[in-house]
């Protein structure tokens, strides 16, 4: 565990992320108008939408534009004959080892955004844990999608 | 060599009370809603409901049969949409048998049967057969049984496969258990929550007279009302764990215990995840212990934070031979413990007295007048940081991995490689700097979730170590 994981994710999972950001900020840009528009029909202190309107740029700025960049740079992931090895996180970084035996199956999945730009996630679980690599292009996930389940194939009579 | 059979009568009875348990609620609302102005209305309608919950009660009894065949478990069952299960022999966990008051007194018991498929899947329940029913089923599903019967008063000397708890013990275990905290403040929650419904006039008077009472009568009111309720949970130890029985036969232990609800459970060895003790605050200073296994896949015994009970109180001098004797792979003399280095200190005291902010924050705005009393809490908070600190670490062999940390209580967890199902390194960008590192792993808990073990600022370089004794290749 000293080293990272070798692979890096699909560099287009930073364009899909940002976009995700963007719908979900486009929540919060609504909201402020909202507010925004009661407060001026009903007279209330305008500072008020100052600030609402302070943590929406706020929030675009780091959801939008810094996260996404950080969050694919910490993104890492290493598949070996016996161990998955992934590494995430952009405050807490977060080094994972799940044994190929413990392995109960493995998931490809893709939301609108993934499939725009033909990325899909893996998931994989234990029978005490789920763990995601996120955004990987298609053909990859599915092949490593195959290629754990069938190293995982090995089995052990006991849970 | 079964024929199909039907449960109980008495099943029909257990699903008529349970469903009526759902409505009573409703029935006690409906009620203070419509008062006078529509009472017969109201009243016809619970009559109809409750009709309508017996018939559906009786059809489900009648349409619920098992048998056996063929090494395999058939239940058939569902009012109008009719299904079968069937569950082959070698499938099924453990079979449990409990039984209630109302089981008792018709000498029934309640069988549960576990299979591996954790929590919610598939497990068969027959809520009420003949005990001597119960037994055979049991016998019938795994070779070995246990003759040792819960009424069997013999059983009381501690031979080397078999350990039943002593009056003496079961008492102290009772005294110990800290549920007097738990009953007071559960009645100080309802006291505050009747308040609304005590009209406010006796409320006032009520104050007024307990002022006008002297001090050392409200003292003494207050240390009769905590030993009565010291005694209650007392009782209630005793009831729960009455004639505590642990065998072990072949792969499996067997538990009995109860007095009013007998339970019998089996756990099979070889789902057990981890085996453990507990050391609580009121607990360690007279060096007493409750051990506990985790359990892969079984549901019972809920309310005891998920953990099966291997016996409820044990000397912590008695452990190691208690578990050389029932589960010789487990040990929880821990050797050479690798603790949380000095600078990960500070971390704890801030998580522990991060919650006394809160706290206190609290404090300040509805009891301004006790804020003294936060000085000593926070205090304690400190303490209970510098203690968790303290106990936190893990101890490693060839093959086995011994964790202690302390949440209130002081827990030692043993496990084998083989059971995590996952191995997390975490780092905040504060513990980068440091060289610190969090250590997380998982097992299977019950109901089918994990059950993370963690050990918060360990060093990295301990951190690697285990990753290194856990992995079979990444190794750099």
């Amino acid at each position: 565990m000293r080293e990272p994981p070798k692979n890096r994710i699909a560099l287009d999972a930073i364009k899909a992320w940002k976009i995700t950001a963007i719908i979900y900020i486009s929540g919060l840009w609504l909201l402020t108008i909202g507010t925004g528009v009661a407060i001026y029909i009903f007279d209330f202190p305008y500072w008020v939408t100052m600030i609402a309107v302070l943590i929406s740029i706020l929030s675009t700025y780091f959801f939008v534009f810094v996260l996404p960049a950080l969050r694919w740079k910490r993104w890492r992931y290493e598949i070996f004959e016996q161990e998955i090895y992934i590494q995430y996180g952009i405050w807490v970084m977060t080094r994972t080892l799940v044994p190929m035996i413990r392995v109960q199956h493995v998931d490809t999945k893709q939301g609108p955004v993934l499939k725009k730009f033909r990325l899909a996630s893996v998931t994989i679980s234990t029978a005490a844990t789920t763990h995601e690599i996120p955004a990987l292009n298609e053909e990859d996930a599915g092949e490593l999608r195959d290629r754990i389940s069938a190293l995982a194939r090995v089995d052990e009579d006991d849970v | 060599m079964f024929k199909a059979k039907r449960m109980h009568p008495a099943t029909i009875l257990f699903k008529f009370l349970q469903a009526l348990k759902g409505w009573f609620f409703y029935f006690v609302i409906g009620f203070f809603a419509v008062r006078e102005n529509h009472f017969m209305y109201f009243l016809l309608i619970v009559i109809a409901i409750v009709i309508l919950l017996l018939t559906y009660s009786i059809l489900s009894w009648i349409r619920f049969t098992y048998r056996i065949e063929q090494d395999e478990l058939w239940i058939k069952y569902g009012v109008f949409i009719r299904k079968e299960r069937h569950v082959s022999k070698n499938r099924i966990q453990s079979i449990d048998l409990t039984q209630g008051i109302i089981h008792r007194i018709f000498h029934l018991a309640k069988v549960q049967i576990e299979t591996a498929s954790g929590g919610t899947g598939a497990e068969i329940s027959l809520q009420a057969v003949q005990y001597e029913e119960g037994k055979r089923i049991r016998r019938e599903f795994k070779e070995f049984t246990s003759e040792v019967d819960s009424t069997d008063e013999n059983g009381m000397q501690n031979n080397d496969k078999t350990y039943t708890i002593t009056f003496k013990r079961l008492l102290l275990a009772g005294a110990t258990s800290g549920s007097a905290g738990v009953i007071l403040a559960f009645i100080g929650v309802a006291f505050s929550e009747m308040e609304q419904f005590i009209p406010e006039q006796f409320y006032d008077s009520m104050i007024l007279w307990v002022i006008g009472l002297s001090i050392i009568f409200v003292i003494g009111l207050v240390i009769i009302l905590f030993v009565v309720v010291w005694i209650l949970g007392i009782l209630g130890t005793v009831v729960k764990y009455w004639n505590f029985t642990i065998t072990k036969n072949d792969e499996e232990l067997f538990i009995t215990r109860g007095l009013l609800e007998k339970k019998q459970l089996t756990v099979p060895i070889k789902r057990i995840q981890a085996v453990g003790m507990t050391e609580s605050i009121i607990r360690q200073p007279f060096g007493y212990v409750t051990l506990f296994a985790e359990v892969a896949g079984s549901t019972l015994d809920q309310g005891e934070d998920f953990s099966t009970v291997l016996f409820p109180i044990l000397r912590k001098g008695e452990v190691e031979e208690f578990l050389q004797h029932l589960i010789p792979a487990y040990s929880l003399d821990m050797k050479e413990i690798t603790q949380v280095p000095k600078r990960g200190l500070k971390y704890y005291l801030i998580r522990a007295s991060l919650f006394f902010v809160l706290l206190s924050a609290a404090m300040i705005y509805f009891l301004p007048q006790l804020s003294w009393v936060l000085i000593l809490i926070f205090i304690a908070f400190l303490f209970l940081g510098y203690f968790r600190y303290k106990d936190a670490g893990f101890s490693l062999d060839k093959n086995r991995l011994a964790i202690r940390y302390r949440k209130l209580s002081k827990t030692t967890v043993m496990l084998y490689p083989k059971r995590i199902q996952a191995l997390e390194k975490k780092q905040h960008i504060l513990h980068q700097k440091e060289d610190l590192a969090t250590l997380d792993i998982a097992i299977i808990g019950k109901m089918g979730a994990g059950k993370h073990y963690k050990l918060k600022e360990l060093k990295e370089e301990d951190v690697h170590r285990l990753a290194e004794w856990y992995s079979r290749e990444v190794r750099r």
